[in-house]
């Protein structure tokens, strides 16, 4: 599963990110074909992209390749169940990467467009958000 | 590749407030350049731009009429677009003469079917030639029918028609065969993925400790950043 090799540079706990505005970069689809692209914000975990991945690539079987155009980087706290307020913040329990709407989360090259469709439909699944299937936009800079 | 006639006016008001009038008027902002003139603000018909450019490509000629009387002749040179909505935000056009030679990227596509069991990979689907203005390939088609494992197709291979020169190096790959991923490779991609223990573990030490242990180790495989399938 995605996580950073090393432990964060800054703080070990840090506050939830921003989860206002859309994507900045990383908007089209610049590897494969075809992609999946956010159209709301949300933080993706590391499980969430594994199963995005799996369920792709399990349905296209052979002949392709899968892109992951997103890293989840940020960690996320928790405090214990039926634990009273106060004592500290609790300890980080998830990866995510914070998505804002526009941004490619995958991408793939297959051959058979239908069967890449169907694919990323089954991906889009294990995501939570809404999403939509974009294609790569050839000459246009 | 045929001119578009379009009509212009030009922009007297700037800024993101100013942007946001002309785009709800239907318009999208756009600037004039080249041939060391001074740049033109003008505002162009967004519905009649964007037609233009999905018939004719990203490198569509366009004759530019504008209100104060002048005209131009302009390639696109950036087309920005809102990333949601895919609407027309802003657009650089460029100046050009009639037989003043362009550097322009024309799309490349690929025909036919490789041989079986084959993965084909896109490398690059824009080439850079050099061109009249007047006279630029809409896009490049080269066939990849029955190749091989191991056979690349270069941009020495597409097939330029009269008057239209290489501006990239021959030798660019624009695609390559290779082997697809055999059914033991996906199985063996498929044993890559975390066990319930595992994940179980995972979930118990939360991600600071998985971190750590990943540091502590140093022998995992970097993350998998793109996956064969």
């Amino acid at each position: 599963m995605l996580m950073p090799r090393k432990p964060p540079k800054g703080f070990r706990k840090p506050h939830h990110p921003d989860r206002h505005g859309a994507a900045k970069g990383g908007t089209r689809v610049v590897f494969g074909e075809f992609g999946i692209q956010a159209l709301e914000s949300a933080y993706l975990t590391n499980r969430q992209i594994e199963a995005a991945r799996i369920a792709m690539t399990r349905h296209i079987k052979r002949g392709g390749k899968v892109w992951i155009t997103v890293f989840p980087d940020q960690a996320l706290t928790k405090k214990p169940a039926e634990t009273r307020m106060g004592s500290g913040k609790g300890s980080p329990e998830w990866w995510v990467a914070n998505i804002k709407p526009g941004r490619v989360l995958f991408e793939m090259s297959f051959p058979n467009e239908q069967i890449a469709r169907e694919a990323m439909r089954r991906a889009i699944h294990k995501l939570p958000m809404k999403c939509r299937i974009v294609t790569r936009e050839v000459g246009e800079s | 590749m045929s001119e578009v006639k379009i009509s212009a006016e030009p922009r007297t008001e700037f800024g993101k407030g100013g942007a946001r009038r002309t785009r709800r008027a239907g318009k999208v902002p756009a600037v004039l350049y080249g041939h060391g003139e001074k740049p033109k603000h003008i505002a162009l018909p967004a519905r009649e731009f964007a037609a233009a450019i999905r018939h004719g490509g990203a490198n569509q000629l366009f004759a530019i009429e504008i209100s104060d009387g002048t005209q131009a002749l302009a390639l696109p040179k950036a087309i920005q677009r809102d990333p949601i909505k895919d609407t027309l935000e802003h657009i650089d056009l460029i100046l050009v003469r009639r037989g003043e030679k362009v550097t322009v990227d024309v799309p490349v596509h690929l025909a036919g079917e490789a041989a079986r069991n084959t993965l084909v990979v896109h490398e690059q689907n824009t080439l850079s030639v050099s061109a009249d203005a007047t006279r630029l390939p809409e896009s490049f088609e080269v066939s990849i029918e029955g190749l091989e494992v191991g056979s690349q197709v270069t941009a020495a291979d597409v097939r330029l028609p009269e008057g239209v020169e290489l501006a990239a190096d021959p030798e660019q790959i624009l695609a390559l065969v290779t082997q697809a991923p055999t059914a033991e490779q996906m199985a063996a991609e498929a044993g890559e993925e975390p066990t319930e223990e595992a994940e179980e573990e995972a979930g118990a030490e939360g991600p600071g400790a998985e971190a750590a242990e990943a540091e502590g180790d140093n022998q995992g495989a970097p993350a998998q950043a793109a996956a064969q399938g």
